[in-house]
């Protein structure tokens, strides 16, 4: 109808404007057509986050170092798994057969180092994303129905307030100590600030005027929370997660220092660094370079973080 | 009998305020020299029989504190600070109720037993002054010195040591109630009527068991006390060797005037408590020293008891600190700023030092400790299981083939493992017996072990191979082995697990060198060391469930006698410890009597057990009995049952002469602050090989 | 009257936490087996018998739900009970005495050090925006979160003791104030940072709000705007977490106390649970729940009393 009415009035007035609008012939398919702007918000983070040079450098220094990790255990000139003990090779000082010199048994340290940073990094990375899937369900339920609340705090304030040391001994006691147990024990415990971090958000847009209307549209719960949401809470999972991987690989090296870590086949850097410690007055080296390589992941992670995180925020995109 | 601690008590308090003041002086004038001390106070170890001075007036009650007597020339250190690790702190202060090495380190010092032993090992008089045994040894008789006495936490004087209190002391140990256990087996294993009153009190109500006399209790159990200075012990059977328990915790005594006094105070029950945990302000003391401060995991300072019977025999320290410590490292750089005065060597710090060689300040100062007490073995277990708690039938059946067991004792070539242990000697560490060497002499002074290597065949440490590798007879068994096996279904090659603690970097690092000495001497085609781990404890995650192929364990002697250690093999009897807990074959026939592995192995095993049974029948010759064993132990390493594996010696930087120390190869004597020698500049290696010297041509002497 | 009810209320709840904490532990310590009671020694020493029966002394082979009556008896007369294997026989109570205060004292000195440098770095950070004094605390920030504890303590204890001659191993006798120097300064590297990071956050935040912008306008000095304006707005958060931070220092610092052998509250937790000292594990673990809840309480009053404008009766409950 309202077409038929500015076609109308189109045809009366002409002349002059001509150069400056021309008459569109009407289109049924047009007219059909929805507003579109090519906004994409992965896009808009992706490109807030290139802005931050410095958060870039160390994230692609990051990669390169995980992909190096592979490289660097396939051109060293010894073999993790074909080490051989020889005391009187013990203690080397960097050189060009030993790249990164030999420990206290005379082994080389150079493949002990990768491959203690891959099994550090896959550690880590495997625990933030389950405590991220983990946190961000039960936040998510925790924050949204409200009479799972209590129920939700009163476990939270639990096992909380439980020092994570006697869940950690149990486990290892009773359970064992290989690499899935760690990693499914870390996520197990870890889950609790992510899903209390979700939650406090969930709670403050619950009940935002567009989630009242959505709810009266009669739009499943499930949509909600995916789609209403979680698109604000990525900026807090991304900063979480960012901070949790640091936070994972300083407790794997304080759960080694007690005996509570990994099992010794599968060196971790937290190993490493535990064992260096006796030996570093004497053989700084062994303690420097896994040293390095936790800082470079603790730092990255911190900064591309914190970058990332705040490229996510929606209300920083124009 | 009461009347006569009261008695006693009275004067001991009399003479205490009578000499209250006496003792203040004379401790705070320590600087003053005494003579006798500071010439070679511990160049002669004299023995038995002396009551000294001081045992006239002690008859008459009044009790003098001496001058302490304290080594005063010009290079020797009269307040001593020594270290440990913080896991090695303290448990239990009560001598009588720990169990552990731990604790007694330090209570040897605060409480003094029968008797004790000298730098060789000898036994020596200690609050018993002379000692004898009758004809067949079932009855030990024992004289006590009438100048010791009990002293509180302030240095003042409580009452003597008398029988009484040997009474209450084993009362106390055999009581279930009181003792909970601790420290039972060897008076079980003794004395006549222990075990009976252990059950007995075991199988009444705690208040049953805590209201029992003395007089229930001298009905029971052999021990009497003919006269206030005399002590008799009854043995289930003749026990020659009965004297060397007497420097052992458990026959140690227990101040009967303080439990009765604590039991005046509120009741039975809570006295015992009390009396149990006392803390080391309200314990009375017996022996040489005092604990003045005791901080857990920070530090502890024993000072000299003014009222110590042996005063004039021994020098002791105005003061000895003790500090506790995270590691060996930390303790290390205390060491190097001159705070403590010895330190152990970890490896790293050894290797550093002795590459630096001249270059370091430490190199001349490098010596090496003596042997610790313990010696060290491979322990098979016969009866293994997998981790899903299957017999582990490859395994068994492979150790039970003695062609197996002769190849690896023949082809294990443990060197590089060694120098785990000491790097600079590692040979020096090499174990071929399974009784610990130092711990036995014959009449004419031969060490016991020499008899066993003597039977083997085996020669002394040449500084230069392993003595007992031979890598022809290796091969041969070897060969033989594989094919005996092979036939029988084994695999090759053979999984060894080999269990360490999850804690511990060292044992990991240990564990990876043995696995490639393994590797190395014996064939990756032969056999296969797996490293695992536990947690919290070996017995509960690993020995239960019977999870290990190998053990590598130390025994400590707890008396002096062959038996205290080959009885720990023998078959069929639950008493035999690694018998029953490591080797498990006394289980070997399975739950359900099914087909032992090897019937060849249990005839060896019993063959074992008749000849041990046999050495310990003789009683009345020692020389034969020893020839026995000897010869027990032979036959136990030839047919290679258990494996001999090493003895700890490590190094050290030290500012005090462990020759000067007393050396006991069982019992709690040892790590006593007696006549130690020291130098306040440190020793050196020319220093220790000095003194290795005299002590070896001393010990000949004896 | 409000304040009286809801404090009252706040706190049974808490007291509730805490004894729900505590059973769990209490069940949870009960799973592992009681082997662990033993000294490998005494494991090795003692027949089957033997061990039954100083389980039976120590009332551990009762049923569980009578060791929990007895447990909740005991509780009732505040009676800790006694260790077991940490210091044979001392009563609980007397073998955290005597720790706690080591561990309350280098960490309340610790707290004092990290709140002063720690806020005056964060403000001078904040009024030095992007210029040097800022790039140093980031710096500094990242560097302490960055490198692992093990490695910044191993510095300080280099530093410390070969160029400073300080003790690098703590002592209880003498010079105790000198060899507390360099766990305390472990103990506050990482606090420092935590302090500076909130306070600049906080500041930076509030210093663009637009009180500030009419404060300036009213012609306030610099100094009078960071102090008593966006200091005090900026703190009212941070406040919420000092009573926690300094009730929780008496429970010491593991990896510090441990490096510099300190007798404290750190490595107590850890050693009590490898040796099955059950007593005190549950003392430690109720010692803490209750500090815990008692420190987010005061927290909440504290930033009430700073800041007038938060109400905790108010609707919506807890600002937690």
């Amino acid at each position: 109808m309202s077409d038929e009415n500015v076609k109308t009035v189109t045809t009366e007035e002409t002349v002059n404007e001509d150069e400056l609008f021309h008459f569109v012939p009407y289109s049924a398919e047009k007219a059909e057509a929805i507003g579109y702007s090519d906004y994409s918000y992965w896009g808009s983070v992706w490109k807030n986050f290139l802005k931050n040079k410095v958060a870039v450098t160390l994230a692609i220094l990051f990669i390169a170092l995980f992909i190096f990790s592979f490289i660097a255990l396939a051109i060293g000139k010894y073999d993790f798994s074909e080490l051989k003990t020889d005391t009187t090779m013990a203690f080397i000082s960097p050189n060009g057969e030993y790249w990164f010199g030999t420990d206290n048994l005379g082994r080389d340290y150079w493949c002990q180092v990768w491959y203690a940073s891959q099994t550090s990094i896959k550690l880590a990375a495997i625990v933030a994303v389950g405590e991220c899937a983990l946190g961000v369900t039960i936040g998510l339920i925790w924050g949204y129905i409200r009479s799972a609340d209590r129920f939700f705090t009163e476990l939270y304030n639990l096992i909380n307030n439980i020092p994570t040391i006697i869940y950690m001994t149990l486990i290892a006691l009773l359970v064992g100590r290989t690499f899935t147990i760690m990693a499914v024990s870390l996520i197990l415990i870890g889950w609790l600030t992510m899903a209390r971090n979700v939650r406090n958000l969930v709670i403050m847009y619950r009940d935002r005027e567009y989630n009242l209307a959505s709810r009266c549209l009669g739009t499943p719960l499930g949509r909600i929370l995916t789609k209403n949401i979680l698109p604000y809470l990525i900026s807090v999972i991304i900063l979480r997660l960012s901070l949790s991987i640091p936070g994972t690989i300083s407790m794997e090296s304080t759960l080694s220092y007690l005996g509570l870590g990994l099992g010794d086949d599968t060196p971790s850097l937290g190993i490493l660094l535990r064992d260096a410690r006796n030996y570093f007055l004497n053989y700084p080296y062994l303690l420097i370079f896994p040293a390095v390589i936790v800082s470079i992941i603790t730092v990255t992670f911190y900064l591309v973080g914190n970058a990332f995180s705040d490229a996510a925020d929606p209300r920083n995109h124009v | 009998m009461k009347n006569s601690v009261k008695r006693l008590l009275a004067l001991a308090t009399a003479s205490a305020m009578l000499v209250g003041s006496l003792s203040a002086c004379g401790s705070s004038s320590t600087d003053s020299t005494d003579d006798t001390t500071s010439s070679g106070a511990s160049s002669g170890s004299s023995t038995t029989s002396e009551t000294g001075d001081t045992g006239d007036s002690s008859a008459t009650g009044a009790v003098a504190a001496s001058e302490i007597n304290i080594d005063t020339s010009e290079d020797a250190i009269q307040d001593l600070v020594l270290y440990e690790t913080t896991a090695r702190e303290v448990e239990s202060l009560n001598v009588l109720y720990s169990q552990s090495a731990t604790d007694f380190y330090v209570s040897t010092n605060l409480q003094d037993g029968l008797l004790t032993n000298d730098e060789y090992g000898n036994l020596k008089a200690n609050l018993a002054e002379s000692w004898e045994h009758n004809e067949d040894s079932t009855v030990w008789t024992f004289y006590l010195r009438q100048d010791a006495y009990w002293v509180d936490a302030n240095g003042e004087v409580m009452g003597q040591i008398t029988a009484e209190d040997f009474v209450t002391g084993l009362e106390w140990v055999l009581n279930a109630y009181k003792n909970e256990a601790s420290n039972t087996s060897m008076p079980i294993e003794m004395i006549e009527g222990a075990s009976e009153y252990y059950e007995m009190t075991a199988a009444m109500t705690e208040e049953e068991a805590l209201a029992l006399t003395t007089e229930d209790f001298l009905e029971v159990v052999g021990i009497s006390t003919p006269d206030e200075y005399t002590v008799e012990y009854t043995m289930l059977a003749s026990k020659p060797y009965f004297d060397t328990v007497a420097t052992y915790a458990c026959l140690y005594p227990a101040p009967t005037a303080l439990l009765n006094q604590l039991t005046e105070e509120s009741d039975i029950a809570t006295a015992v408590e009390t009396f149990r945990t006392s803390s080391y302000t309200d314990m009375w003391y017996s022996g040489p020293y005092i604990l003045t401060y005791f901080v857990s995991k920070s530090e502890k300072v024993f000072e000299p008891n003014p009222y110590w019977w042996g005063n004039d025999e021994y020098t002791r320290f105005n003061s000895v600190t003790v500090k506790m410590v995270d590691s060996a490292d930390v303790a290390y750089t205390l060491y190097e700023s001159g705070d403590i005065d010895q330190v152990d060597l970890t490896e790293s710090n050894l290797t550093t030092i002795y590459n630096a060689g001249e270059g370091s300040t430490w190199y001349d100062y490098l010596t090496e400790k003596l042997p610790t007490k313990y010696s060290y073995q491979i322990h098979f277990c016969y009866n293994k299981n997998t981790e899903d708690g299957e017999p582990d039938v490859n395994w068994n059946t492979a150790v039970a083939n003695e062609n197996f067991r002769l190849a690896l004792y023949y082809g294990l070539d443990l060197s590089n493992w060694y120098k785990r242990t000491n790097a600079i000697n590692p040979l020096k560490c090499e174990n071929n017996c399974y009784t610990m060497s130092g711990l036995i002499y014959t009449s004419d002074g031969t060490d016991y072990t020499t008899l066993v290597k003597d039977l083997l065949g085996l020669g002394d440490y040449d500084g230069e191979s392993v003595v007992r590798l031979d890598s022809s007879l290796a091969e041969q068994y070897k060969e033989a082995a594989m094919e005996e096996l092979s036939a029988l279904g084994v695999t090759f090659p053979v999984e060894i697990d080999y269990y360490i603690s999850s804690a511990s970097s060292t044992a990991q690092d240990s564990a990876d060198v043995l696995k490639d000495a393994i590797s190395d001497s014996l064939g990756d085609d032969f056999v296969v060391l797996n490293i695992k781990t536990y947690t919290s404890s070996l017995s509960t995650e690993v020995r239960t469930p019977k999870l290990a192929s190998i053990y590598i364990n130390g025994w400590g002697a707890d008396y002096g006698d062959p038996q205290n250690y080959l009885g720990q093999e023998t078959f069929g009897n639950d008493n035999a410890y690694y018998s029953a807990v490591y080797s498990d074959i006394n289980d070997f026939y399975g739950e359900d009597g099914e087909e032992p592995y090897s019937e060849e192995l249990i005839a060896t095993y019993e063959e074992y057990t008749a000849l041990v049974e046999a050495a310990d029948a003789i009683v009345d010759d020692l020389d034969a009995r020893y020839e026995a064993y000897a010869e027990a132990e032979a036959y136990l390493i030839q047919h290679a049952l258990v494996i001999p594996c090493y003895y700890d010696i490590s190094w050290q930087l030290t500012c005090v002469n462990d020759y000067s120390k007393i050396n006991a190869p069982y019992g709690i004597q040892n790590n006593r602050y007696l006549n130690w020698e020291t130098n306040k500049n440190g020793y050196t290696t020319a220093d220790y090989e000095e003194f290795a010297a005299a002590y070896e041509s001393g010990n000949t002497a004896e | 009257m409000d304040m009286l009810k809801y404090s009252i209320r706040r706190l049974l709840q808490g007291l509730i936490t805490v004894l729900l904490i505590a059973t769990v532990v209490f069940l949870l310590m009960r799973m592992l087996p009681t082997d662990y009671y033993f000294t490998e020694e005494q494991q090795m020493k003692f027949t089957d018998e033997q061990k039954e029966a100083a389980l039976a002394a120590a009332g551990l082979t009762d049923p569980i739900g009578e060791q929990l009556l007895d447990f909740y008896w005991d509780l009732l007369h505040l009676d800790f009970g006694e260790s077991r294997r940490i210091q044979s026989g001392v009563a609980v109570v007397d073998v955290i005495g005597e720790k706690f205060t080591i561990s309350m004292q280098m960490g309340v000195i610790s707290l004092g050090i990290s709140l002063v440098v720690g806020v005056l770095l964060g403000i001078g950070q904040t009024i030095g925006k992007d210029r040097l004094l800022d790039h140093i605390g980031t710096a500094y920030t990242v560097f302490v979160n960055a490198v692992p504890a093990l490695v910044s303590y191993s510095l300080v204890l280099v530093i410390g003791s070969r160029i400073f001659g300080l003790p690098s191993v703590y002592s209880s006798r003498t010079n105790t104030a000198l060899s507390m120097v360099l766990p305390t300064i472990c103990i506050s590297l990482s606090s420092i940072a935590g302090y500076a990071l909130w306070t600049r956050r906080y500041m930076v935040d509030e210093i663009t709000k637009d009180y500030i912008k009419l404060a300036k306008v009213k012609g306030l000095s610099t100094s009078q705007i960071m102090v008593r304006h966006v200091l005090r707005n900026a703190f009212v958060p941070l406040a919420q977490y000092l009573p926690a931070s300094f009730l929780l220092t008496i429970s010491g610092s593991l990896l510090a106390e441990r490096f510099f052998s300190v007798p404290g509250m750190g490595p107590l937790l850890t050693d009590a649970i490898s040796r099955y000292d059950l007593n005190i594990v549950q003392t430690l673990v109720i010692l803490y729940g209750s500090l815990g809840v008692l420190g987010v309480f005061l927290g909440d009053v504290l930033m009430m009393l700073i800041d007038p404008r938060i109400s905790l009766t108010g609707k919506g409950g807890g600002a937690r």
